[in-house]
């Protein structure tokens, strides 16, 4: 199988070495594929992506929404995807970086191409704004004193909150949340001591209900420059997410280039970037082809490192 | 009905059990770390069913001896079972087919074989009924909701 | 109250667009009232995904004017037809469908238009003024109360919804148990979808509800065509003194008002719905009239009564969801998921962190009864002609869109198969007389139950005593064993008594 696709992509490769001079062009329209239902916030971000694609490729954009199992629903079926740059996902990194580790899916990293990434995202540690701790160092501090309790969101972030307990002697209670909408309450209500965010504070931070203590990101967000990351508190471990573009694992190296210039256009187009920093409350990062692989795998590996703790 | 109660009460039992003894012991998945196991909330409607269909279908039984009625009835109408079931199969085989054709491209002939089928001989009315919720899915699928034809 | 926020939602509720898209709903609602057999929440089910690209407010400004036009539609055909579009109309026949046969066919269609929209826009008030403090007293709710309130509400519906309890909690049980499927929400791990990715999200809701309500409630219609396939419609005609007078007016004016007050109290408790408000109102106005012989012989006040109640419910069930989150009914369930798919979570914080879009539905609902109000007084000859639309011309057509509607979800095949399943699965709890409401009602709010269960258990401990510091759990709970416990000896009492009647 692995031969006959290599072979394969010699042939394309061979095919469309002429055509290199100029930049491919899509000749009919096109079919995004988003991997979650409509209305959150990967969708919003999608449907204002397509109107800014149709202006850059000049074909119509459809877009079609596969939810299910994070993305994964929406990977699997992506596996059967002409390699033509035809159809294509604009998708979150979590169903690549995440899912496999815990269930069986039928893709791997390997299966695809990618070819550019949007919009970053900046996953915290929050506490309400009248807590009597206002930095994690403070957290820490007082969670020696009292026992604690966490509100999780993904494995991941209860993985890392478990080890950091363990490390500091804090005895701690973690419970789920239904996501960002569920976190809210607990947290103002005070049922819980502090919390995960996904994006939500970006909401509550202006009014200072809610302090951003930590991020879990590798970099700071540029929307909170004091907030320091884990890893500069001495915590190795962070998690990311990156919605980038997905392409079929046979795609020729020209259509690929071809997305990461749409990308490239589409973080300057005012619509999508407004879209996506005021809507949905989502910085817009950009990365090229290769770095986006590159850091898929990097998640990839920090999230397998954190699950097997 | 203490027939359709006895039955209906043994099926609802049934599934329970099923769930509760090979479904969530096999499939609900297990947390160390969680003071509340994912299968707990399952098992919790499982034993619902189980208990709730057990009583239905011991009432049904009480009552059914207490007329002397059988547990099954001979006089069943099959014209009338064949009445409620052939939708069902009008239906399923849509579903099939719409692996293969998008319902758009026979979604006409869809609404306009089940009126046939349902008594409708006026030919005006069976094109227009059929045509008509055709045209607007398709202006709702393509231009409004642009997620192109389905 | 924030008038800033009041003003601007007022201009949003005033543009062009949401006009289109409240009469819109209106309208379609007004139809699919009229039309005997579609119930509204098949209406909901199958719109929700034309939704999706309207903005928020519209989107649900949209249902909600839908929800409203078919409790006023509904009274079209049970006065015309005497078959009502809506059980929860069944009390406007008795005496409307009288009234039609001695030759008022239209006075009798604008009394009940005029107590729809007198009880719409009456109720509509009281839950703006309820629900904005009963939400501030909710935010102090954690998830012990939830949990308790969730418990409490499941109970209450399996109840009422049917007559046998033990029925309803089996449909309970299975919707809880259905509800369940998806992935774990601590720890991400996949439970109970037997390898499928399709169901690591839960079964999707789209498609149990459209299986459920619309598609099957379609093959228990095509069913009854063989038995039945009368229509008989009173026409309308020409008639200077066929209209509703200044006299009759103030005559059922009092009755309007007490129906009214009868929909808000039952609507706002869960699981009582509209057919138990509007025979309620039914007949405590016939208890307090001066002739209750005349009720059931074209008496106006019976329509009166059965048709303020019967839209008083439909804003009065938003007050527990609006308040707490929790759906009191079929309906305001669909509604908590259509506002999911919009990103909107429904409860308390909604007032704190969306007051506009809070206050903009508000607005679109008084515009939507004052449309239903036009559109009812002018639209009357039309809607009277669509009574004559035999039922199976409706059946295909309807089934057409139960299929698109899940198409449009883009589930695919596998999201077709749910639906033919659940479709079966609803025709046969029909069949057999199981609480379809209850299922479906246990099934959206068993991730929220466990949620907050899981919660609760976490946050406590184990230690149980943390319950004694919080009396609004504790209160729920015992209204929960007590309304438990009551349901079951009225089950056995009322089997009690059809054993000891004469066998028929």
């Amino acid at each position: 199988m692995k031969k006959l696709t290599l072979a394969s992509t010699a042939l394309c490769a061979l095919i469309a070495a002429p055509a290199l001079a100029e930049e491919w062009r899509p000749t009919q329209p096109m079919t995004m594929v988003i991997g979650f239902a409509p209305g959150g916030s990967t969708d919003i971000q999608g449907r204002v992506l397509a109107r800014t694609l149709e202006e850059y490729f000049g074909q119509p954009v459809n877009v079609v929404n596969q939810p299910g199992g994070g993305g994964a629903v929406a990977l699997t079926r992506f596996l059967n995807a002409e390699p033509d740059g035809h159809t294509f996902m604009f998708g979150v990194q979590l169903g690549l970086t995440f899912s496999p580790i815990v269930t069986e899916v039928a893709y791997e990293i390997d299966d695809f191409r990618y070819a550019g990434t949007l919009v970053g995202g900046q996953f915290g540690v929050v506490a309400a704004g009248d807590a009597p701790y206002q930095t994690f160092e403070e957290l820490i501090a007082y969670g020696k004193e009292n026992p604690m309790t966490y509100a999780q969101q993904l494995p991941m972030d209860e993985a890392i909150m478990r080890i950091i307990a363990e490390q500091e002697g804090i005895d701690l209670a973690i419970v789920p949340t239904g996501g960002g909408g569920g976190m809210a309450p607990l947290l103002l209500g005070g049922e819980v001591d502090y919390a995960f965010s996904g994006g939500t504070h970006a909401q509550y931070t202006p009014t200072g209900e809610m302090n951003v203590l930590a991020f879990l990101t590798a970099e700071r967000s540029p929307f909170y420059p004091d907030v320091p990351t884990l890893e500069e508190l001495g915590y190795p471990y962070a998690i990311d997410d990156f919605r980038s573009f997905f392409l079929p694992g046979d795609t020729p190296d020209e259509i690929v280039e071809a997305f990461e210039n749409a990308a490239r256009f589409a973080v300057e187009h005012e619509p999508f970037v407004e879209t996506t920093v005021e809507n949905t409350l989502h910085p817009i990062v950009f990365m090229d082809a290769e770095e986006t692989e590159a850091t898929i795998r990097s998640i990839r590996e920090a999230n397998e490192a954190l699950m097997a703790q | 009905m203490p027939r359709s109660d006895f039955w209906s009460g043994l099926a609802v039992a049934a599934f329970g059990l099923l769930a509760l003894f090979w479904m969530i012991p096999n499939y609900a998945g297990s947390n160390p770390f969680a003071q509340m196991p994912p299968g707990l909330v399952p098992s919790i409607g499982a034993w619902a069913m189980v208990i709730c269909g057990v009583i239905i279908a011991a009432k049904g039984l009480i009552q059914m001896l207490r007329e002397g009625a059988m547990p099954l009835s001979a006089d069943l109408h099959w014209d009338a079972v064949g009445w409620a079931a052939w939708p069902f199969a009008y239906v399923a085989v849509a579903i099939w087919f719409m692996s293969f054709i998008k319902l758009t491209w026979f979604g006409a002939f869809l609404i306009g074989g089940m009126l046939f089928l349902l008594g409708e001989r006026r030919w005006w009315m069976i094109l227009g009924c059929s045509v008509v919720p055709v045209v607007l899915l398709y202006i709702l699928s393509v231009y409004l909701m642009r997620v192109g034809v389905v | 109250m924030d008038f800033s926020a009041v003003g601007a939602a007022a201009s949003e509720a005033l543009t062009l667009a949401s006009f289109i898209g409240i009469g819109g709903g209106v309208l379609l609602g007004y139809i699919v009232g009229v039309i005997p057999g579609l119930s509204r929440s098949v209406a909901i089910s199958i719109a929700i995904p034309m939704t999706f690209y309207m903005s928020p407010f519209i989107a649900i400004s949209f249902l909600i004017g839908l929800s409203k036009g078919t409790a006023a539609g509904s009274a079209v055909s049970a006065i015309l037809l005497n078959a009502p579009g809506e059980a929860s109309s069944a009390a406007t026949a008795l005496d409307g469908y009288p009234l039609a046969k001695q030759g008022k066919p239209k006075t009798a269609l604008q009394i009940g238009l005029i107590a729809s929209v007198m009880g719409d826009i009456l109720a509509t008030i009281i839950l703006i003024f309820v629900a904005i403090p009963f939400a501030r007293v909710a935010l102090m709710f954690g998830p012990y109360e939830m949990a308790a309130i969730l418990a409490f509400a499941l109970v209450f519906i399996a109840g009422l919804s049917g007559g046998n309890i033990f029925k309803g909690l089996a449909a309970g049980g299975l919707g809880i148990f259905l509800g369940t499927i998806g992935l774990d929400n601590q720890t991400g791990l996949p439970r109970l979808t037997f390898g499928y990715t399709e169901l690591m999200d839960g079964m999707p809701l789209i498609a149990v509800a459209i299986g459920t309500l619309a598609l099957s409630e379609m093959f228990v219609q095509s069913e009854k065509l063989r038995y039945d396939r009368e229509n008989m419609s009173v026409a309308l005609k020409k008639d200077a003194d066929d209209r509703i007078t200044m006299p009759i007016f103030k005559r059922i004016l009092p009755t309007i008002l007490r129906g009214t007050g009868v929909g808000t109290f039952v609507g706002a408790l869960p699981g009582l719905g509209p057919s138990v408000g509007s025979f309620m109102s039914y007949g405590m106005a016939q208890k307090a009239a001066k002739e209750p012989e005349k009720f059931g012989k074209g008496e106006p006040k019976g329509i009166a009564a059965s048709e303020s109640a019967d839209n008083a419910v439909i804003p009065a069930a938003l007050i527990p969801l609006f308040g707490l989150g929790i759906p009191g009914n079929v309906s305001a369930a669909l509604l908590i998921g259509a506002f999911a798919i919009h990103g909107i979570t429904v409860g308390p914080l909604l007032l704190r962190d969306n007051p506009e879009l809070l206050y903009s539905i508000f607005a679109g609902m008084i515009l939507a009864s004052l449309i239903m109000l036009v559109l009812g007084w002018y639209g009357l000859m039309f809607f009277a002609q669509i009574t004559r639309v035999p039922p199976h011309v409706v059946i295909p057509i309807v089934i057409f869109f139960c299929l698109a509607g899940m198409m449009l979800q883009g589930y695919g095949t596998f999201g077709l198969i749910i639906l033919m399943a659940f479709a079966l699965l609803g025709y046969l709890m029909k069949k057999y007389d199981y609480s379809f409401v209850t299922f479906l009602v246990a099934f959206i709010i068993t991730p929220m139950l466990e949620l907050n269960l899981r919660q609760s258990i976490i946050l406590s401990r184990g230690n149980w005593e943390i319950l004694l510091n919080r009396p609004i759990a504790m209160f729920f709970i015992a209204c929960t064993v007590i309304a438990l416990v009551a349901l079951i000896i009225r089950t056995f009492k009322k089997e009690q008594a059809v054993a000891n009647a004469p066998a028929d």
